[in-house]
């Protein structure tokens, strides 16, 4: 396959580090559900502005990382950031004209479909968690991807 | 088909639809494997030597703090700790003398009956690493793995009694269920009359709950509960927790009791992995 000489890789690989940290980050229990999916924005992030650079393979081998340090089951989080990114991927051109309140809406959507094909798959296999909290994570998420968006297209502009 | 067809900006074709398919097969087969068949311990091992790195990366501003303070404590704080963990050795020989005495007579006891349980034959201590994983499920990761000799369903215990056990071995780290979470079971015994149950977890740090205790079964507030060593996953006779609520609704046939675990879940550091030593086969008669 030919490789665009010009798609900078590092940015990519050193925000998806950053925020794999972020999503094993020790928080207070209050908030932990609370938490947004971080390393999930961040891949949303470089399929909208640069799928070239991660692809899908960076969606599939981002969610093994979160499937490993999670200790669920092999495979959970890689399918539901991979169809997640898919559909994220084919509406980046309409994503990158829309205004920041659109852009977070759609984020929402694509969190909610990721959160309920975990939810399937933890059903599916057999330990299912029924917490209301679960689906707080797709708004927080929301509400930071406009700040996320920023401090990453920062990132990838200089 | 042709809608998810997209071209880049050069108008070359990405072939976004096959490789979603064929990452989502990919994912599917590894659910599948997993569920199925254990064929992935070895797979998940070496990528859990990869997810190392960042793992320590973020546990080791806390520890590091942790150290901070403690090079930091004062002369002072460290001799009134010296000598108060001198008097709590003291106090632990004292009653370690008669134990042994007693576990003598209890072993030999139980052999004449012919049903000696486990016993713990060896100890490691390891450390919780300061790591959120899940926020809806109750789990730690522990510096102690494969390499340790840790394996799957092995008794973890604290300083105040059970912790949980062993639910999955990395190369070098390894993953605890905790006693209190909503898919553990543990067999328990009243230390009171021998009543024998099963206390699952509710979820909740701080509350554990009994299974199929009639409304009329002879439990109080106040109860400690022990582990039975049933089932052989855990050492008998170790604390689980004690007896916090009883509720008998007449209407109902089964009471709701609730325990609070006798280890401390939530402000545990350090964890000891045991392992057991069959039980010695009583001579026969």
């Amino acid at each position: 396959m030919m490789r665009d000489t010009r798609v900078r890789r590092m940015p990519v690989m050193l925000s998806a580090l950053a925020a794999l940290g972020l999503a094993i980050l020790p928080l207070p229990d209050l908030l932990d559900p609370l938490r947004p999916d971080f390393l999930v924005l961040v891949v949303y992030y470089w399929s909208i502005e640069q799928p070239q650079a991660g692809g899908l393979s960076l969606a599939f081998f981002s969610g093994l990382a979160l499937d490993v340090v999670g200790g669920v089951v092999l495979g959970q989080h890689a399918l539901a950031l991979t169809l997640t990114a898919a559909w994220a991927t084919h509406l980046r051109l309409r994503l990158r004209v829309f205004s920041v309140l659109s852009q977070s809406l759609t984020v929402f959507a694509l969190l909610t479909a990721y959160q309920f094909v975990l939810f399937w798959v933890d059903g599916a296999t057999g330990n299912p968690v029924t917490a209301f909290g679960r689906w707080l994570a797709p708004i927080t998420g929301a509400l930071i991807w406009p700040l996320l968006a920023r401090t990453l297209s920062r990132l990838h502009e200089r | 088909m042709v809608a998810f067809r997209s071209t880049d900006i050069s108008g070359r074709p990405t072939g976004l639809l096959f490789r979603c398919i064929l990452f989502s097969l990919l994912a599917f087969g590894l659910i599948i494997a997993d569920k199925h068949y254990d064929q992935l311990g070895r797979i998940r091992r070496v990528l859990s030597v990869v997810a190392y790195p960042a793992q320590v990366a973020v546990a080791s501003p806390f520890r590091g703090w942790a150290w901070l303070r403690e090079i930091l404590s004062t002369r002072d704080a460290l001799r009134a700790e010296n000598s108060r963990l001198a008097e709590d050795l003291r106090s632990a020989r004292f009653r370690l003398q008669r134990y042994d005495a007693l576990e003598a007579e209890n072993r030999r006891l139980r052999g004449l009956r012919d049903n000696t349980a486990d016993v713990a034959a060896r100890f490691l201590i390891g450390d919780i690493m300061d790591l959120d994983i899940d926020a809806f499920r109750e789990r730690v990761i522990v510096d102690k793995g494969a390499q340790d000799g840790v394996y799957v369903g092995q008794a973890v215990l604290d300083a105040g009694g059970v912790f949980g056990q062993v639910a999955r071995v990395g190369q070098l780290t390894s993953e605890v269920i905790l006693i209190s979470d909503a898919a553990h079971a543990i067999p328990v015994q009243i230390t009171r009359n021998g009543l024998r149950t099963v206390a699952l977890g509710t979820g909740d740090m701080n509350r554990l709950k009994l299974a199929y205790i009639s409304t009329s079964a002879d439990v109080l507030k106040g109860d400690t509960l022990v582990t039975s060593g049933l089932g052989g996953g855990f050492p008998a006779g170790y604390p689980v927790g004690t007896v916090s609520e009883v509720k008998r609704d007449p209407a109902q046939s089964l009471a709701d009791v609730d325990v609070r675990p006798a280890a401390a879940l939530d402000r545990a550091r350090e964890l000891m992995f045991v392992w057991l030593k069959p039980a010695a086969k009583a001579p026969t008669p």
